[in-house]
């Protein structure tokens, strides 16, 4: 049995962060998960919190009216906001640098949905800053004939909707020599010069004075900053990414920044590990049980940050007899609603009562019960597993995530600074 | 106001007004089809898909046995592409009385239907999946069958013969003159726009609506009943035959694997309004039970959709005086509403099952020629309709054969039903549609695994970019899909299909934001 003072369970952006957190204070960490996580679907922005339900401009004020059993409360918009600065840091000195974040919890910017709506969110990549749509100079559009998860004309058209100035265009050109192309193909198509040189041939007579141009968030994978900056500096203006449909291209650029600053910090990702249980006494976890295809490995830990997401990423699972389960360890599933009660409502639109359910936890990311006892000792929450949130409403996943991540990280350090020390010290 | 002349006007764009429509046509009559929405999107796409072999009524209903015997091999003859020929079995579960497999033998010798006992073991061997407990297990000649296809085919072929077919057109009047009925008056449902129609003939193949229409000529208490029935299509094809319980006809007796699905059925409670047709979780409750009982681990499977169909019950007090005994059986009738109301030019078909719709729409056609003096033999027992044409069955599998074809060269919009940018783009021109619901009935899209998670903002670039949506429009027809969608699965919403409503979730609201489209 191998053992780890930390094993997070996820590789979303909770788990990462709290692995690259622990790792880089020189806890020994070990990251275990049945697969990438959330994101590779999420946009690749930071997104605090959008609507409150109201569009929110300001998070931090908007913050102050979330209700306790919200994530956001636990952490407090400080906390929020060490969360960001620290994300922020990892980017600068990381391995996609100079590709870099901007942006805070004190105000939202603005960015296009693929589908036009004005969007709000708080932390951005570079790549995607100069789509605020609270400047009013206007937009080219410009989408690819190959990528289906991108539609220009039609974003353009809603934007026009919305009362901006903008147009599409759209190029004919293959990537790879793929009519079908996904996201990430015409990333690596963009990160190679030739590519990127018809894109700006093709392109280049079609724009006009004084307008700023969206692509679809592909521009690189292996070198983002490289090809926005060559297609800015060819094209002679802004020029700014839209997420896609999945897969997220920013997401994978975050993916694979807080993987490679794990890998520097020590620390270890396990893929294709499942959680399946845990070997407790006295209120802690001392290992947690994983399969490994056919093959059950046992992982000792002190502690452990459960970052396994919610109903979406199988973290949290509800059976046809209407009961939930947190699937790793069988911690409790609050907000679930009775047997008889209502679960949803008939309009999609609606609010519905299942929405918030999740493990709620104590102010240390313990998790609870009914009673709001305290159930393990060792175990902290993180992320999209949380209760009391509709991130996907809100606006606010990517920001729960990093916050609580970032906060799960902080409460072990602080639980654990002489563990910690005698582990490096052997 | 625009205005239509036809010798008939056929109110209803089901199967048994399609059958109808192309029966009629076929005999040379000039037919106009009125359906007040989508072609089928009433109970014709709203059933299990089963192509009685007429196994279930052998016992309780050997008139309709009989009919389903002769239909289930005519249609297999005519529309051979709609139909998938999956077999099918009747199974004594532990919870049914074994001898009422013998009633059923017995039953079907006595109305021509060819079934058979088979080792347990071996009905086993063809469906490893069934509750090993089952005591018997007969084969019988079901399949299954794919209404919308099946009504696209027969209404292409009554528009080949000149039938014109509105849809999205609601009768909002009869036209009546000297106790005849004359036409009708419809409503663009698109437009608001009228038109009459001046018809000499009506027949009303509106099925559960009937008495709606009814109303309009002045006719009441005509006895037909909705009754509501629900279905779950399973995720997977859990079974590859048809598998009924050997028992009389219950509720959840049936699972049906049609294209990609199972689905399992259903149900029978009496609705007021067959547009209110609500599904319960006792409901839901019920068939997961039920299908525990056919395939032990059914309620661990993934449930895809669930959906309520109302069909055309038939109890009327006054029409068993005036019709012969075959139809006061449960199966179909004609209600003549000269001899029963005193109403000239107008017939209804009440009544019906799918696996008899050629039947049916041959029994109304009769008997429009019967009073109109005019000798016409009904031919649909010989014709093919388009689409039909090579005498194979469609497997499943077919799709896939054809899209591996063309895998290089085009887009697939629809990963989960294998729909190809092409075959969109040209369904939303011939069918001169903006609706992305009406697309879904005639390509599946967004009806797979992923319901619509992916394809659904592809397909409205797509019919934004061929010019078929303004923006507002497109809006509107996403955010109708939406809910719609949503209506076929807030019920069933646990396991796996709750992980991927939730990873739908995030994309139309967390990455899209469609809620707060202008």
């Amino acid at each position: 049995m191998s053992h780890h003072d930390v094993v997070v369970v996820g590789t979303g952006l909770a788990g990462l962060t709290a692995a690259v957190r622990l790792a880089e204070s020189g806890a020994r960490v070990l990251v275990v998960a049945k697969g990438v996580g959330a994101t590779h679907l999420s946009g690749g922005t930071i997104d605090v919190l959008g609507y409150a339900p109201e569009r929110v401009e300001r998070p931090r004020e908007a913050l102050a009216g979330l209700p306790p059993e919200h994530p956001y409360a636990l952490v407090g918009a400080d906390g929020i906001a060490a969360a960001i600065g620290w994300f922020k840091e990892r980017f600068a000195a990381g391995s996609l640098a100079p590709y870099a974040y901007s942006g805070d919890v004190e105000e939202n910017v603005l960015l296009p949905s693929a589908i036009g709506v004005a969007r709000p969110t708080a932390v951005v990549p570079e790549t995607m800053a100069a789509g605020d749509l609270r400047r009013d100079e206007p937009i080219c559009v410009v989408g690819f004939r190959t990528l289906k998860d991108f539609h220009s004309a039609l974003l353009a058209d809603e934007l026009g909707r919305a009362g901006l100035t903008a147009r599409a265009t759209e190029l004919e050109l293959v990537p790879e020599g793929r009519r079908d192309a996904n996201s990430l193909g015409l990333a690596r198509g963009l990160d190679d010069p030739a590519f990127r040189g018809q894109v700006v041939a093709q392109l280049g007579s079609r724009l006009r004075a004084g307008e700023r141009v969206a692509f679809p968030a592909v521009l690189g994978i292996a070198d983002p900053h490289g090809v926005w900056a060559a297609l800015e500096h060819a094209l002679g203006r802004s020029v700014f990414e839209v997420t896609t449909l999945p897969p997220s291209v920013p997401g994978m650029r975050v993916f694979a920044v807080l993987r490679e600053a794990l890998r520097r910090a020590g620390g270890t990702v396990l893929l294709n590990n499942v959680v399946t249980g845990a070997e407790r006494s006295d209120g802690r976890v001392s290992a947690l049980r994983t399969r490994v295809g056919l093959r059950e490995e046992r992982r000792g830990a002190d502690w452990v940050v459960l970052a396994t997401g919610g109903f979406a990423a199988g973290g949290i699972e509800l059976d046809s007899r209407w009961t939930a389960r947190e699937t790793a360890l069988g911690l409790p599933v609050a907000g679930v609603p009775g047997t008889g009660e209502e679960r949803f409502r008939p309009g999609y639109f609606d609010d519905h009562p299942i929405g918030r359910a999740g493990v709620a936890v104590d102010r240390e990311l313990r998790p609870v019960d009914a009673a709001g006892e305290r159930v393990l000792e060792n175990v902290l929450v993180a992320g999209a597993t949380l209760a009391g949130a509709e991130p996907w409403r809100e606006k606010s996943g990517d920001g729960i995530s990093l916050a609580t991540g970032y906060r799960a990280a902080e409460l072990v350090l602080a639980a654990s600074r002489t563990v910690v020390a005698t582990g490096r010290a052997d | 106001m625009a205005q239509l002349q036809a010798e008939v006007l056929v109110i209803g764009g089901g199967a048994t007004g399609a059958g109808v429509a192309w029966d009629a046509a076929l005999r040379g009559f000039d037919v106009v089809l009125v359906e007040r929405g989508d072609l089928a999107e009433g109970t014709s796409g709203r059933f299990h898909g089963l192509l009685h072999s007429g196994g279930r009524y052998v016992v309780k209903d050997p008139v309709a046995a009989e009919e389903c015997v002769v239909e289930n091999a005519i249609l297999r003859r005519v529309i051979p592409d709609c139909i998938e020929d999956t077999g099918g079995l009747f199974v004594t579960t532990p919870d049914d009385d074994p001898a009422y497999g013998d009633r059923f033998l017995a039953g079907c010798r006595a109305t021509g239907l060819p079934a058979e006992e088979i080792d347990v073991a071996d009905a086993l061997r063809l469906e490893p999946r069934l509750n090993p407990q089952i005591r018997r297990a007969f084969t019988v000649p079901d399949a299954s069958i794919d209404a919308w296809k099946t009504v696209w085919s027969l209404t292409r072929g009554a528009a080949a013969h000149g039938a014109r077919i509105l849809t999205y057109h609601r009768v909002i009047d009869l036209h009546r003159s000297n106790g005849a009925v004359t036409g009708a008056r419809l409503r663009n449902e698109l437009t608001g726009e009228e038109l009459d129609v001046e018809a000499g003939f009506v027949l009303n193949a509106s099925g559960a609506w009937a008495a709606q229409i009814l109303h309009m000529a002045g006719i009441e208490d005509v006895g037909v009943v909705p009754g509501k029935g629900i279905m779950i299509a399973m995720n997977h094809r859990l079974v590859n035959t048809v598998v009924n319980r050997c028992t009389m006809p219950a509720d959840g007796d049936i699972l049906v694997p049609i294209r990609t699905v199972s689905v399992i059925g259903t149900t029978d409670i009496r609705s007021a309004d067959p547009d209110e047709i609500p599904v319960t979780q006792a409901e839901v409750d019920q068939m997961l039970d039920d299908g525990e009982r056919l395939v032990p681990g059914f309620r661990e499977a993934r449930a895809l959709r669930v959906w309520a169909g109302v069909r055309p019950l038939f109890q009327d007090a006054k029409i068993a005086a005036v019709t012969d005994t075959r139809d006061v059986s449960r199966t179909h009738a004609v209600v003549d509403h000269r001899v029963r109301d005193g109403v000239d030019g107008l017939l209804t078909m009440s009544g019906g099952k799918l696996t008899t719709l050629r039947l049916m729409a041959q029994d109304l056609v009769d008997a429009m020629c019967a009073q109109l003096g005019s000798e016409r033999p009904c031919r649909t027992a010989e014709e093919r309709p388009p689409g039909n044409e090579e005498p194979e069955h469609y497997r499943l599998g077919s799709r896939l054969g054809r899209r591996e074809e063309t895998l290089q060269d085009e887009q697939l919009i629809c990963e989960c039903e294998l729909i190809g940018r092409n075959r969109l783009e040209e369904a939303m021109r011939t069918r001169g549609t903006i609706n992305l619901d009406d697309i879904r009935r005639v390509l599946r899209l967004g009806m797979g695994p992923c319901q619509g998670g992916f394809c659904i903002y592809r397909a409205t670039g797509i019919l934004h970019s061929v010019d078929r949506l303004d923006g507002a429009q497109a809006a509107g027809s996403l955010r109708m899909f939406l809910q719609e969608r949503w209506k076929g699965v807030w019920p069933i919403l646990y396991g796996d299909q709750l992980r991927q409503a939730r990873l739908d979730d995030w994309i139309f609201q967390g990455l899209l934001d469609v809620e707060h489209l202008p």
